[in-house]
């Protein structure tokens, strides 16, 4: 992280440039499975992914600290929220992912942002038809 | 070999602190410097419907058409050029495409035109342009960028012949296309549109009232510039629907709102989606700033907007792309005494906002 500050010397204008000091990312998941009609509760799906971690990185990885912030059980799509550090375990675990309970599965990626403001306004679901 | 996987993609955040009654505040250019908006949102405290001055701005957004498999050398029209483009009242993008995998193109207000275009698009078009500057390395995207209001650029001249053969006999690109145009400047499109499938389309707004809502205390703290990702965050999850109502211990969630906090009784959250024109915000901006003046309980008001993903620029003429997303936005936090504090985020592939 690093911040440059300017201040005029009236001290009404302040800018501050923050790179990289994002604390955390957010991500849009979606899980893929093959029956359609299998249900998942919210804490079998978060469950699911510290499994997915376990597998790939161990018990280092299953204490990786990520929060489901919102999970859609009908469309099993979700809003996933990691330390910045811990993004490129969080996502290659996911991606790593192929069955659950016998059946094949994929997780989607849909967006990834440090920003969860950026994931309300994705201009790539403009429906114009 | 190990490799480091703890190092997350680059972001810049910038954060300004002015006043609008500084004579130096150069918040209405940086407004104009997202020329492609995607979705304004507002969020109002204490209050439960849109006031009708507010009401009205939000309604009167410029409409935009969207012209289905569009060619793109029909933005070099003589006739286009004339009526539109040197007139300075029209600015559209390519829909529904995307630019780490595809060709872009941007037609921006000042008469620019831009194109992102794969190493292949690139050779064939034969025309001058340069790689991009987020993978200079391995050179496989190029971005074509032309003033169309250059002298070279006029109708018959040799940089327009040129493009224009290369558009229309060798590279073939074909796009659907958005465009919006100043209000009233629709007939000099009707040309344009009478030739292509097309459709008009109204911004969509859409509007929550929220009640009960943990928010953090931006008058008695005076928050600090540092403290603007927990309150970016804050904001997205009101915007999200998402609750900040949970405990460290929590196993779902441990996100919270930012201490201090106080509660509001109700806040009302709109939001206008579509292809928005940089004026059109900048008419609610002036309009909220009435609504701050006028005695009552709402001490500041929040908007939000976000630029297209796939737009070729961002932040007046820098090229935009995408890494992990392409997120360009802003938020301009306005109080009552006239103070504001502007957030301009930015993802990979961006230039630092001015």
């Amino acid at each position: 992280m690093s911040g440059v500050i300017k201040k005029d010397e009236s001290g009404v204008y302040q800018r501050v440039v923050l790179k990289n000091a994002a604390p955390y990312h957010y991500v849009n998941v979606c899980l893929v499975l093959e029956d359609e009609s299998t249900k998942l509760s919210a804490v079998e799906f978060k469950q699911f992914i510290t499994s997915g971690l376990k597998s790939l990185y161990g018990e280092v990885g299953a204490a990786l600290a990520f929060d489901v912030l919102k999970y859609n059980e009908d469309k099993r799509t979700a809003l996933l929220r990691v330390n910045s550090r811990g993004l490129v375990k969080l996502w290659s675990s996911l991606t790593l992912l192929g069955s659950y309970q016998n059946q094949a599965c994929a997780f989607r990626v849909l967006q990834v942002s440090p920003y969860l403001l950026a994931l309300t306004g994705n201009s790539r679901e403009l429906q114009l038809d | 070999m190990s490799v480091d996987v703890s190092h997350a993609p680059r972001s810049v955040l910038v954060c300004d602190r002015s006043s609008f009654l500084d004579e130096k505040n150069r918040i209405s250019s940086q407004l104009q410097q997202l020329h492609f908006n995607y979705k304004v949102s507002l969020l109002l405290p204490e209050c439960s419907s849109a006031p009708s001055h507010l009401d009205s701005v939000l309604k009167s957004f410029s409409s935009f058409y969207l012209i289905r498999n569009m060619p793109i050398y029909e933005l070099l029209d003589k006739h286009f050029l004339e009526t539109a483009v040197y007139q300075g009242s029209v600015s559209g993008l390519s829909h529904r495409t995307r630019i780490d995998e595809e060709n872009c193109v941007a037609l921006m207000p000042n008469g620019r035109l831009c194109l992102s275009l794969d190493k292949h698009s690139f050779q064939v078009l034969g025309v001058e342009g340069k790689p991009s500057k987020f993978n200079h390395k391995t050179k496989n995207r190029f971005v074509v960028s032309v003033d169309l209001t250059d002298s070279s650029m006029a109708p018959g001249g040799r940089g327009y012949v040129r493009l224009l053969t290369g558009l229309r006999s060798r590279l073939h690109l074909r796009t659907d296309f958005l465009l919006s145009h100043h209000p009233g400047g629709g007939a000099s499109l009707q040309h344009l549109l009478s030739r292509y499938d097309w459709s008009e389309h109204r911004p969509e707004i859409s509007s929550r009232v929220l009640t009960d809502l943990s928010c953090p205390a931006l008058l008695s703290s005076d928050p600090q510039p540092g403290d603007a990702h927990s309150f970016l965050e804050w904001l997205g999850a009101v915007d999200a629907d998402i609750s900040c109502e949970n405990s460290s211990s929590s196993f779902m969630s441990s996100l919270v709102c930012p201490e201090p906090k106080t509660m509001l009784d109700k806040a009302l959250s709109v939001s206008v989606c579509g292809l928005l024109r940089p004026q059109d915000v900048h008419r609610l901006v002036q309009q909220l700033r009435r609504h701050l003046e006028q005695p009552g309980p709402a001490p500041w008001a929040s908007l939000t907007v976000h630029g297209f993903v796939d737009s070729p620029v961002s932040w007046g003429d820098g090229e935009h792309g995408v890494l992990i997303g392409g997120e360009n936005f802003y938020n301009l936090l306005m109080f009552q005494d006239h103070t504001y504090h502007l957030h301009l985020a930015t993802g990979s592939h961006d230039p630092c906002p001015q």
